[in-house]
């Protein structure tokens, strides 16, 4: 064989080989897809997930849909084709990829989803709620600045979470016209979102400083740039109260931090989330108990705490 | 022998590998599978087959995978908004060649290297994408009329496959057998020879680049009747496997060459892939691992005219 070829041929068997896999079968195989793996959320619940299945002696295929629906929808068929006995789908898109999702349900493989929305297909949707999550965040605000003055928010419209939770500021503003939005600047891109959100909230900030009293971040990823760029500017913790949405370590470390501006999240359970998909499907599909024993309808909601300075002590462990 | 061996090599690694998978990946060799495999190599194959053409008269068209998306959040908002269907296709099918004819324009007129002008063209079809959509997916039941094109099946067989088969049978007979075709090929091989010798070298470029486009309008339209959504960064994930489909393809067959058989063989053997590491297994970031050993290779191997055409700036 020509050496090009068998260099070829040796880089597909090293890449194969890589995998780590084809060892004998375990009892109890899950699949786990995850809509977008380089959003820290979707990981979070992932990831969780992946380490509460394996901690049972599942074998567990982890797959990264990178926020493409017909890589979502192929990623599907694979597992089907693989026979898993059962599926989980973090912040999913139960709807777009419904042909898949049905075809699972017919070859009776369960099908349970988190942050994705219910479909006749799956068993139920784990998740809190995003309307409830954006008016804690939205109306934590407004009481901080006493229902009056002027905000920044920083937006993100190319997630529906993120999404969801600007919407409701929306309708929280429109009902307290006080508080006004004086600017706001919306997330464009996503692989340099970081960058994208310095670039223009630094903007925003020079533009109107000293004319609005908070700032209102869609995730605390972003919110995090935020606060580095009001401490650059000699900003103080409760000078520019600055609210966001998430929770997790970094984020319970800067609200504990006298010197972070960054001064509430809601915490969204991610990784309890993670768990509780697993124990669920152990719950329904390893000890065959009927799904009513795990939740009624067609969401198992989790709690979303406000964490703040009064509490953080309590998550930042 | 030799020479066999570096036409039919990497088809033969490619052959390998799907026996591989066959020993070592449970459910692989079902039936139910291999068409799920043949039906999802479909998009990518008809997206790349429009880079191979462009890339057969030396211009990279790095726009496929964003003008795909762009066309089908406009097909799949005037299927969603309840308009006839054939005007959707139509829609987008416009949208895809008036892409290919901008980049054609921007490339041969404006002089605009086909890198920078299709990674401009990129950009604004994604901004247009997001604009349209507001970052929110069409989605819906849509007509049976609209998605029973990527949806129905033609004696068991996926209509995409045969949408596929027809395509590339078309390209394989305009490259092979039509004069635009050997004047496509002849402006890509030696394009100052080729214009010497009285070939109309431009409009052989923006053929290439048209035809490009169109492809991913086709990709597009399909990927949306499949799905029945369309979202602005639907087709955003073929990018890179587009551009190892015909570097890989350019192992094969005209070594160093794009070419339309090499590139389906490369569309279908990145998919046998990616299915069989699924089912054997492989977390997420082996694939990404393994595609990226494979551009690697590939363009080690023989890319040659793609890199004479990425640094012609």
């Amino acid at each position: 064989m020509h050496k090009n070829h068998r260099t070829l041929l040796a880089a597909y068997a090293l890449a194969v080989a890589t995998t780590g896999t084809g060892g004998p079968a375990a009892a109890f195989e899950l699949g786990i897809i995850a809509f977008q793996m380089s959003a820290e959320t979707h990981a979070r619940v992932a990831n969780s997930a992946a380490t509460a299945a394996k901690a049972k002696g599942w074998t567990v295929t982890l797959l990264n849909s990178e926020g493409a629906l017909p890589k979502h929808a192929e990623q599907f068929d694979a597992l089907i084709a693989k026979k898993v006995d059962a599926i989980v789908v973090a912040m999913g898109k139960p709807v777009e990829a419904d042909a898949q999702f049905k075809a699972a349900k017919d070859k009776g493989i369960a099908v349970i989803t988190v942050m994705s929305g219910t479909s006749p297909h799956t068993l139920f949707d784990i998740q809190v709620n995003e309307y409830k999550v954006g008016a804690e965040a939205a109306l934590y605000l407004l009481g901080v600045l006493g229902y009056q003055g002027n905000i920044i928010t920083q937006r993100f419209d190319g997630n529906v979470g993120t999404r969801i939770r600007g919407k409701v500021l929306d309708i929280v503003l429109a009902e307290n016209t006080a508080v006004k939005e004086l600017a706001k600047h919306s997330m464009a891109r996503t692989q340099s979102w970081r960058d994208d959100v310095r670039g223009g909230m630094q903007a925003l900030i020079l533009k109107h400083r000293g004319q609005f009293q908070g700032i209102w971040a869609s995730f605390d990823g972003q919110a995090f740039v935020i606060d580095d760029l009001l401490k650059a500017q000699g900003m103080k913790k409760g000078q520019i109260p600055l609210v966001s949405i998430d929770g997790g370590p970094e984020t319970y470390r800067r609200i504990a931090d006298p010197e972070s501006t960054l001064t509430a999240t809601v915490a969204i359970p991610f990784e309890p989330m993670g768990k509780a998909v697993v124990d669920a499907i152990e719950t329904i599909v390893v000890k065959k108990q009927p799904k009513t024993a795990v939740t009624q309808g067609p969401y198992l909601y989790m709690d979303a705490i406000l964490v703040d300075a009064s509490n953080v002590k309590d998550f930042a462990k | 022998m030799r020479t066999a061996l570096e036409r039919y090599g990497t088809a033969l690694a490619g052959l390998a590998l799907a026996l591989f998978f066959v020993a070592a990946a449970p459910n692989f060799a079902s039936g139910t599978n291999l068409l799920n495999v043949l039906k999802e190599t479909s998009f990518l194959a008809i997206l790349s087959l429009g880079f191979t053409l462009a890339l057969i008269t030396a211009e990279l068209d790095l726009s496929v995978a964003e003008v795909a998306s762009l066309a089908a959040v406009v097909t799949g908002a005037l299927v969603h908004a309840g308009q006839p269907a054939l005007l959707g296709i139509g829609a987008g099918l416009a949208v895809g060649l008036g892409a290919g004819v901008l980049n054609g324009v921007a490339v041969t007129v404006l002089k605009v290297p086909s890198l920078i002008a299709t990674l401009g063209t990129a950009a604004i079809a994604k901004g247009l994408a997001f604009m349209i959509t507001g970052g929110v997916a069409f989605v819906g039941r849509w007509p049976s009329s609209f998605t029973g094109l990527a949806r129905d099946t033609i004696l068991g067989v996926p209509n995409v496959v045969v949408w596929m088969v027809a395509i590339a049978s078309a390209a394989v007979f305009l490259v092979k057998s039509t004069r635009p075709g050997a004047h496509m090929t002849a402006t890509g091989e030696a394009d100052e020879a080729a214009r010497l010798a009285g070939i109309a070298t431009a409009r052989m470029k923006r053929i290439g680049l048209a035809l490009s486009g169109l492809l991913a309008g086709i990709t597009a339209v399909l990927l949306a009747a499949s799905l029945s959504s369309a979202a602005p960064n639907m087709a955003g994930d073929y990018f890179l496997y587009a551009i190892a489909a015909v570097l890989l393809g350019m192992t094969m067959f005209e070594p160093g060459r794009a070419n339309v058989p090499g590139t389906l063989v490369a569309a279908l053997t990145l998919k046998v892939l990616g299915n069989g590491l699924v089912l054997m297994g492989a977390d997420y970031y082996v694939q990404d691992i393994v595609l990226g050993v494979i551009i690697i290779v590939s363009v080690a191997l023989s890319a040659t005219a793609l890199k004479q055409a990425a640094f012609k700036l």
